[in-house]
């Protein structure tokens, strides 16, 4: 029997919305995976069958991981020196101050590219090559300078790598905004009167700050979750959430799975805060094309 | 005030020389058209003017004083750009506004003054818009009333009409007329558009390949052009140009190509034989139906335009010879028809084979 073809359209239709909910399933299993054990008690997170829903929800894994609070554990565990405030502290400084010279220095660089030509197109590419080295090669001689010249375990140390390891993003990333502003805009500005910084203040910054606030979610995700370098070149003095989550096993104890997803979901909600205030941005950020010609 | 002098501009990109040995200039209060095929240099002419982009050498005046190393902003120009180039997060008045504050203007006297130039270009109520609201022909008003409300001493206009519809064309072309009447400034205006440089010009300043071909009042170029491309760029339709050769004979020179041959006027008498191109143009070409011509050619296309009608006849190459008839008289003639044509004797222009114009048709 042949199939007419607005039956054929609704049968594709239906196989498009099953495929996409399956993969959505598996995209966002782990998620609430781990969102539903930070809420468990100790006695449900390796239990067979599984427990897919907390049952009493508990606040004991996250009284416990952020606060310290040993009398809400029902075991005691050896993993009593974490300061996970402490960290998140060093996290915000460290991913907020990076990512944010990163983008200015990068937005600057961007410009000049754009509108001055400073680096050749094969220029501009070897500056994104320098992302393709895998950090584990530059790793251990890093680690080497940073103990000779006293910044191995120390914020700013952190802050300089990843400055200038996103640094080619943000280039990349800022400079597509920026040559969307046609440069006939920019040069009606100055022909009325403005300076080129007047110009890059008052036409130039408003028409790229939905991209720029782009690019600095984009850096701050990187720097936010970086593992590897901060593992290296930092000690006990400066770690980071990603390190103290790392930290969530004894040897003794096996997977402390309950505080770990607790400390995972409150490294996650911070971007996401983010990412509410600026969805805006966000939006056109992504969409290109804001300039009209 | 402004009287702009360009002396031996020069501009290169690369290898590429944009602009060659330019030499010309501008009176104050004059209204010159840079025209042109794209490529020719104007617009790079213009930017230099603007000081957007620097002379490889040579010098630009403005009233005496070299303005080479001079940026844009001190040079006391405005310019209305193609693209309009309108600020997209301000509004229409923050737009207009914008020189102004530049230049420090108190806040009453702005509002005053944006309020008096929307008038002007009969944008008032477009004032609270954001530029993405406007149409075509609204935004290219805004951007010249963001130039106006500085009070340039010279307006430069690059191809201010060229992303209009043929009706917004006019009408702004009437517009920049009224304008350049009303403010006796120097405009510098920019176009690809023969009509536009015909209708807004005082001189025209024809370029091609980075040099001017000829420097002339609209009627002038019009009516005298010096080569073969002047002559096939001005006009529309275009002139005919036939190719052919001059036979001189023992009572006249004749003209003679495949389908063609016609008697020359008295002045090319002593023209040399050999390889020529004929021009006339379409409105002087005589039309009979009587069958008393020069030549009887086959009509390949009719097309009445209302006013007119244009009867377009097969020489045997691609290029038409087109006949502009006065009214609808002529719409009823029939493809294939063959129909006399004669041509007005003093109209009849001759290029050699490097394009040049021979003799004087006057």
């Amino acid at each position: 029997m042949a199939m007419t073809k607005s039956h054929r359209r609704r049968v594709t239709t239906v196989v498009r919305y099953v495929v996409l909910s399956v993969w959505a399933l598996i995209a966002f299993f782990p998620i609430y995976w781990i969102i539903s054990t930070s809420f468990k008690l100790d006695t449900q997170w390796f239990a067979w069958p599984p427990y897919y829903f907390p049952s009493p929800p508990t606040l004991a894994n996250y009284m416990n991981v952020w606060f310290g609070a040993e009398e809400y554990a029902q075991t005691q565990y050896a993993i009593s020196s974490q300061k996970p405030l402490i960290s998140l502290y060093n996290s915000t400084v460290i991913a907020v101050t990076s990512t944010f010279l990163s983008v200015l220095f990068g937005s600057m660089i961007a410009y000049g590219v754009s509108r001055y030509r400073i680096l050749s197109e094969a220029r501009m590419f070897q500056l994104l090559m320098l992302r393709m080295i895998p950090p584990i090669v530059v790793v251990a001689p890093l680690s080497l300078y940073y103990t000779a010249i006293g910044l191995i375990d120390t914020r700013f140390g952190l802050i300089l790598v990843y400055f200038l390891t996103t640094l080619p993003y943000a280039v990349w990333m800022t400079k597509s905004f920026i040559d969307e502003v046609p440069l006939e805009v920019e040069q009606a500005a100055e022909i009325l009167g403005a300076s080129r910084w007047r110009t890059v203040f008052e036409i130039v910054l408003p028409l790229v700050c939905s991209g720029l606030v782009a690019t600095f979610l984009f850096i701050l995700i990187l720097t936010w979750s970086e593992y590897l370098l901060a593992l290296i070149i930092t000690k006990t003095q400066v770690t980071t959430l990603p390190i103290e989550l790392s930290k969530y096993q004894g040897s003794t104890e096996g997977r402390v799975y309950g505080r770990q997803a607790a400390l995972a979901v409150g490294i996650t909600v911070p971007l996401m805060i983010v990412g509410l205030i600026i969805r805006k941005h966000l939006a056109r950020g992504f969409s290109f094309g804001m300039v009209r010609r | 005030m402004a009287r702009i002098e360009l002396c031996n501009l020069e501009k290169s990109f690369g290898a590429v020389k944009a602009v060659k040995d330019l030499s010309f200039t501008i009176e104050d209060g004059e209204f010159v058209v840079f025209v042109g095929p794209s490529g020719c240099g104007k617009t790079t002419t213009l930017r230099m003017i603007a000081g957007f982009e620097d002379p490889t050498s040579g010098e630009i005046r403005i009233d005496g004083r070299v303005v080479n190393d001079l940026e844009p902003r001190d040079r006391g120009l405005g310019m209305v750009f193609q693209s309009h180039a309108l600020f997209p997060h301000k509004n229409v008045a923050q737009n207009i506004e914008f020189g102004l504050r530049m230049k420090n203007v108190p806040p009453e006297e702005r509002v005053k003054r944006v309020r008096e130039v929307a008038e002007m270009v009969r944008i008032g109520h477009l004032l609270e818009k954001m530029p993405s609201q406007c149409s075509g022909g609204e935004s290219q008003r805004v951007a010249l009333a963001r130039t106006l409300v500085t009070n340039p001493s010279t307006f430069l206009l690059d191809e201010p009409l060229s992303s209009l519809d043929a009706k917004l064309r006019r009408e702004l072309r009437a517009e920049c007329d009224r304008l350049h009447q009303a403010l006796k400034r120097t405009f510098i205006y920019v176009t690809h558009d023969q009509e536009e440089a015909m209708t807004l010009a005082d001189r025209i300043v024809v370029m091609r390949l980075g040099e001017i071909v000829q420097i002339g009042s609209p009627m002038e170029i019009y009516s005298n052009p010096v080569n073969y491309f002047v002559a096939d760029f001005f006009g529309s339709p275009s002139m005919n140009l036939v190719a052919g050769e001059i036979a001189q004979e023992s009572s006249a020179s004749r003209f003679r190509s495949a389908r063609f041959e016609v008697a020359l006027p008295e002045h090319f008498r002593t023209a040399k034989p050999g390889a020529v191109t004929l021009g006339i143009r379409p409105e002087h070409v005589i039309v009979t139906r009587d069958g008393n011509g020069d030549v009887e050619l086959p009509v390949r296309l009719v097309e009445p335009l209302g006013k007119d009608t244009l009867l377009y006849f097969d020489t045997g190459t691609e290029r038409a010879f087109i006949a502009v008839t006065e009214g609808l008289d002529m719409a009823d003639i029939k493809v294939g028809e063959r129909i006399a044509l004669s041509l007005d004797q003093r109209r009849i222009y001759l290029f050699d084979d490097k394009g040049l114009r021979i003799g004087n048709a006057k």
